[in-house]
């Protein structure tokens, strides 16, 4: 585990770590952009990595944070396991700073996986993609990450494995015999630098991400193919990452009609950031009351119910 | 657990039963094998909440009568004694207590009836014969009768197969391994004279002289677990005297008889029959313990393949924990392929008389173990104890799915011929 | 001192034998599997419906009567203890899965589902359910919720918290509320991740959404027995160095072992002083290859003797040990005080020698059985409550132990909760501005303090005490007995 102040920048965290051994197993996206360990909870960001393992949410385990009140609060721990008082720490998890300032952030950590290597599976109908996460789900398969992209009117899987590099041939060889097709990724690193950076977005494209489950996926994407939107969607498909070309109302909208929630990530600042439906507003309210009753720090949603 | 049990004034069974109260850490482990518990879904019809409501009865802070429906439900399937890590012998509170109630509670009179009938019949060949047969003449008038009667003719099977009087010695074939000594049964006898038979058969070809000791009678388990301590203790003594001590094990192909003779010690704590009730109760053995421990000459086989599954007696499984020898047996007969039961660790429901005190609950819990049964595909069911063996076919039947059930000694005979 | 019209209000919509008020029916329900602390409700509503869950909550409400959850009674914290008059609303009928969808790698299940029961059920797959406390056969899913459970194998895929996706509940005041949902990501605040382990006092969970996960193809399990339990532990500090992150790391010591041993025959080494089981799984190429290391590892670390695991039906063995292990130690005590602090893994051997040098001291035994892949410690301190002041000593020693985990920079407890035994001991662990904002922010989900009241939180009503010792909280003269 390590404790960090909020503002230390992920790619810090990253480099004191791996000498180590150890990394940030929810693989947080943006750190070669400068994103802090603060921002990464505060806006809830895990990347591709988290298929193995979870998300920030499941490695966060303690922290302190200063309410609206001015109070320095602590919650959990400095110790992997700790089932102590309410976690306010996973409260402030996607809170997007409208619950309190995070100050230092102490998280569980994983030994890395000593070497990578990723099996790409090109040409696939969304049907035959949505086919071969479900089959890949209930395998025995092991994998780091599960991305999902279209690709010139297809769509490609990119199956990551990690591990010691001596047996990752016979894996990746399993995978691909168990698939059927499929070739190993010549940069597997390049390729995976590619989405944590979100290198793919379009010039002046906005960035939101919308969870979803694979039942949801088909329509998801119909609408944004419809709108031309790019996309990516990680982690079996548990995620999206949506490169929004209109207003953020607009997709608000879009993903309120589909019954999903999303939040805006990058582009003009909204009042809104949270997007499309909205669970737990009750007890939300009662929450943001309690740590900030007098609004010094943006309210939940805009005030949106 | 603590307890204020007033261990003195409850004679020599008070220390049994504080023991098991002491030993019971409340953990739960015991409820997730508890058939009663699995169907009723509340605290009071569990293990850990019986020895709640014994310990606080024998404390006298809260009523006998109060307790005793729930104390009543516990098929005494013992399923809860293989589940407890802390060691609590749930039988040595439960046997006792029952003996204590029956003391002190008043039964409505048709109740009182009907208890007496089974007391006075099922441990007697003889009377359970007549009775079987007065019975089917009152089939024809079942309607006219109370709730408790009715309930008993029910049980009752349509047919009994002739009497087979067993024979006194049966000798070994070949060169003789061991001499035993057989428990003949009492309700057994009369619905299923042929698991005797098919006993004697495969004893002696396995090399063994079998004795069956004149003047033995019922092992008294039955009305020990129906909380009639005086009649087990008068129809244990029975046994003590009829059976010979320079044999090599006293047999029963009856898991409740087995366990009940395991418990004479229990039953004659601090009397004078206690040191020849120790000697006894070392000799017995199940029949399937029996021939494992020896070593089963190779059987035959069966004509044709068949997919068996094996139903765990509680009384041999829970009580006398045996469940690899029967499992070792069948698993050596050519053609013959083992399932095992999903839940296999529950009760069937048939449990002594509670087929008779039970019937609802009894009914449920059979249904269960039926649909357990044909979830595995099986053409036949083997089990050691001729109690679930009727519980088993009935609740096959009334599924529509009345597979053949035979006591796990059958098989092995027939796979001998 | 049952609310009268409150039952009365109850007695319109449950039938008699669902609501439960005699002696007979109340007893059974005093304790859960702390037994140190009994409380009697006023009564006991066995529901069967998630509306029926609702009504009820409502209706406590309305009378302000407190209520407690209950699923098997298996809290090792007091977590289920009833509040004196109270009601206790059990939940093991409502214990239907909903919903299970393999290539989402879902179930939907209510609180009453046993959480082995989660595991059997999506089996048939290729799945299972993760956290495995070892009551696993028995807790039900609700009450691991409340207390965000843990078990051997929380060491690589993380406690109850980190497997719930999404929790329909109702309030405190009756409000029904949907928290999360069924995709691994969420926006906004984690108000899921809130509610776990939030002990009963947000309210009572109706449906939770969990996530599984594939049976690994490969298990490999490996026992050594030592000479020494700081040999075990420094064998724990060598294998999380190696870069191995196996899937359970287990110490138990010889107290542990001959417990365990006579419950279940599990084949442990019995004069091993400690004994560390591992287990790694994962794809076959790559386990076999680290396993490979691991056992060099071990090797290395001065065992006497090293075993591995022959089959499944040997590793189902192990497993079964550890988990017997603290029922079992009921063959050697008649009382015992399970605690469950947690010390950084980098001060395991540190925090054991304290314990074995406090237990010598209070001329006490103390078996230690714990998680050392987590650093979560389970010392199983042994008394007899039949012996004058042995309680009270034995109460000492935890309290001692207690502040020795904290003291060392961990916690007071690592997946039992606080409940109504640790209670006493948060203001040792957090500022009194901690314990004041999570005192109103469950002010503010429980204006009236009616969901399991009296645990957790360092004040509010105290249980209703009938064992002869002195609490904790008398101790701190926060309560006192009339």
């Amino acid at each position: 585990m390590f404790t960090a102040l909020a503002g230390t920048p992920l790619a810090e965290v990253q480099a004191a770590l791996a000498e180590h051994g150890q990394y940030l197993p929810f693989d947080p996206p943006l750190a070669a952009a400068g994103a802090t360990l603060g921002g990464a909870v505060a806006t809830g960001l895990s990347g591709s990595g988290r298929r193995r393992y979870g998300g920030v949410r499941d490695f966060i385990i303690g922290m302190r944070y200063v309410d609206g009140q001015g109070r320095l609060v602590r919650s959990g721990g400095k110790v992997v396991k700790n089932a102590a008082g309410f976690d306010q720490h996973k409260l402030l998890v996607g809170s997007l700073g409208s619950l309190g300032v995070i100050v230092e952030v102490s998280f569980k950590v994983f030994p890395q996986p000593l070497a990578f290597a990723t099996l790409q599976i090109s040409g696939l109908s969304l049907a035959s993609a949505i086919d071969t996460i479900g089959r890949l789900s209930t395998s025995h398969f092991d994998l780091e990450a599960l991305d999902l992209l279209p690709a010139e009117g297809a769509y490609t899987l990119l199956l990551r494995i990690g591990g010691p590099a001596a047996v990752l041939p016979a894996r990746l060889e399993h995978l691909r015999r168990w698939q059927g097709r499929g070739e190993a990724v010549a940069d597997d690193a390049a390729i995976w630098q590619r989405t944590a950076t979100f290198s793919w977005l379009p010039r002046g494209a906005k960035l939101a991400k919308a969870p979803l489950t694979l039942a949801a996926l088909p329509a998801l994407d119909a609408m944004l193919a419809s709108c031309n939107a790019a996309r990516r969607y990680i982690d079996g498909s548990n995620l999206a990452w949506i490169a929004w070309p209109g207003a953020w109302d607009e997709l608000d909208a879009q993903l309120l009609a589909l019954g999903l929630s999303g939040v805006a990530l990058l582009g003009p600042p909204t009042e809104q950031p949270l997007l499309g439906l909205h669970n737990g507003a009750n007890l939300a309210a009662r929450i943001k009351q309690t740590l900030d009753p007098e609004n010094k720090f943006p309210p939940l949603n805009g005030g949106k119910q | 657990m603590q307890h204020a049990i007033p261990v003195d004034e409850l004679g020599v069974q008070g220390r049994f039963m504080a023991e098991a109260v002491d030993a019971c850490v409340h953990c739960g482990f015991c409820l997730a094998t508890c058939p009663t518990y699995k169907v009723l879904g509340e605290e009071m019809d569990s293990p850990r909440g019986r020895i709640i409501l014994m310990k606080e009865a024998l404390e006298g802070s809260i009523d006998l009568a109060g307790a005793l429906p729930y104390v009543d439900r516990c098929l005494g399937c013992m399923a809860c004694v293989t589940a407890c890590p802390s060691g609590v012998a749930y039988s040595h509170l439960l046997t006792p207590f029952r003996t204590l109630a029956e003391l002190q509670r008043r039964r409505a009179p048709m109740n009182q009836v009907a208890r007496t009938l089974v007391k006075e019949t099922l441990p007697y060949p003889e009377r359970f014969r007549a009775a079987v047969q007065a019975g089917r003449l009152g089939q024809l008038t079942r309607r006219l009768l109370p709730a408790e009667l009715q309930g008993m003719l029910r049980m009752l099977p349509a047919t009994l197969p002739p009497a087979a009087p067993l024979p006194e010695v049966y000798p070994a074939q070949g060169p003789q391994r061991a001499r035993v000594a057989l428990l003949a049964g009492c309700v057994q006898q009369v619905l299923a004279p042929e698991i005797n038979w098919a006993t004697l058969r495969v004893l002696a070809r396995n090399g063994v002289e079998t004795v069956i000791p004149r003047g033995q009678g019922c092992c008294g388990s039955l009305s020990l677990h129906i909380g009639e301590a005086e009649q087990a203790q008068m129809l244990a003594r029975r046994n003590l005297a009829a059976f010979p001590t320079d044999v090599d094990a006293i047999v029963t192909n009856a898991a409740g008889c087995g366990s009940g003779m395991h418990e004479y010690p229990l039953l004659f704590a601090g009397e004078a029959d206690l040191p020849q009730a120790q000697a006894f109760s070392h000799l017995v053995r199940d029949i399937t313990v029996f021939l494992a421990e020896l070593g089963l000459a190779p059987p035959d086989g069966l004509p044709e393949p068949i997919t068996v599954a094996y139903h765990d007696a509680c009384h041999l499984a829970h009580a006398q924990g045996v469940t690899a020898p029967p499992r070792q047996l069948l698993s050596a007969i050519p053609n013959l392929r083992l399932v095992e039961i999903p839940e296999g660790e529950l009760c069937c429901g048939s449990a002594g008389t509670y087929n008779l005190e039970q019937p609802e609950l009894a009914a449920q819990i059979g249904e269960r173990k039926a649909r357990n049964i044909l979830s595995t595909g099986a053409q036949a069911i083997a089990t050691g104890n001729i109690g679930c063996m009727t519980q088993i076919r009935t609740h096959l039947a009334a599924l529509g799915r009345p597979l053949p059930v035979w006591h796990t000694i059958e098989l092995l005979d027939a796979a001998y011929n | 001192m049952p609310n009268s019209a409150l039952i009365d209000a109850l007695a319109t919509f449950l039938p008699v034998h669902r609501l439960l008020r005699q002696a007979a029916e109340l007893a059974p329900y005093e304790s859960d599997a702390l037994t140190a602390f009994r409380s009697r409700p006023g009564a006991v509503v066995l529901a069967e419906t998630q509306e029926e869950v609702v009504r009820v909550v409502e209706l406590c409400h309305r009378h302000s009567v407190p209520f407690v959850a209950r699923g098997s009674g298996t809290s090792l914290s007091g977590g289920s203890l009833p509040v004196a008059g109270g009601v206790v609303i059990a939940l093991n009928r409502l214990n239907r899965i909903v919903h299970l969808d393999p290539q989402r790698r879902i179930a939907v299940v209510e609180p009453g589902v046993i959480n082995l029961d989660v595991t059997k059920a999506a089996a048939p797959h290729g799945l299972y359910y993760a956290p495995d406390p070892s009551s696993q056969l028995i807790c039900t899913i609700g009450g691991n919720v409340a207390f965000n459970s843990g078990g051997a194998h929380c060491l690589k895929y993380g406690m109850t918290a980190n497997h719930v996706l999404g929790i329909k509940a109702v309030l405190p005041d009756g409000a029904v509320v949907q928290l999360g949902g069924d995709s691994l990501e969420s926006v906004g605040p984690d108000l899921a991740g809130f509610f776990v382990g939030s002990e009963g006092l947000f309210g009572i969970a109706l449906e939770i959404t969990v996530r599984l996960l594939p049976r690994p193809e490969l298990y490999r399990t490996v026992l050594a027995a030592y000479h020494s339990l700081a040999a075990a532990g420094d064998a724990v500090a060598q294998v999380v160095a190696s870069g191995l992150l196996p899937g359970a790391m287990e110490i138990m010591d010889n107290l542990a072992i001959q417990a365990a041993e006579a419950a279940v025959h599990a084949g442990y080494p019995r004069d091993a002083a400690a004994l560390l089981i591992v287990e790694l799984e994962g794809e076959r190429v790559q386990v076999e290859a680290e396993f490979a290391h691991l056992l060099q590892v071990v090797e290395a670390s001065g065992p006497y003797e090293v075993r591995v695991a022959k089959d499944d039906a040997d590793r189902a063995r192990i497993w079964k040990g550890r988990k017997s292990a603290f029922s079992a130690v009921g063959r050697l005590s008649p009382d015992y005080i399970v605690q469950d602090g947690v010390v950084p893994r980098s001060r395991l051997g540190e925090a054991l020698a304290a314990i074995q040098r406090l237990s010598a001291q209070h001329g006490l035994r103390v078996a230690n059985v714990f998680h050392a892949g987590d650093g979560n410690l389970h010392p199983l301190i042994l008394y007899s409550g039949r012996t004058p002041g042995e309680l009270e000593r034995a109460e000492t020693l935890a309290g001692e132990i207690l502040n020795l985990c904290i003291e060392l920079g961990g916690s007071i407890t690592g997946e039992h909760g606080v409940g109504v035994e640790k209670r006493a001991y948060m203001p040792a662990m957090f500022n009194p501005v901690d314990l004041a904002v999570m005192n109103e922010l469950r002010l503010a989900i429980d204006p009236k303090e009616l969901a399991n009241r009296g645990k957790m939180l360092p004040d509010g009503d105290a249980p209703s005490l009938t064992h002869p010792g002195i609490h904790p909280l008398e101790q701190q003269g926060v309560i006192s007995r009339a």
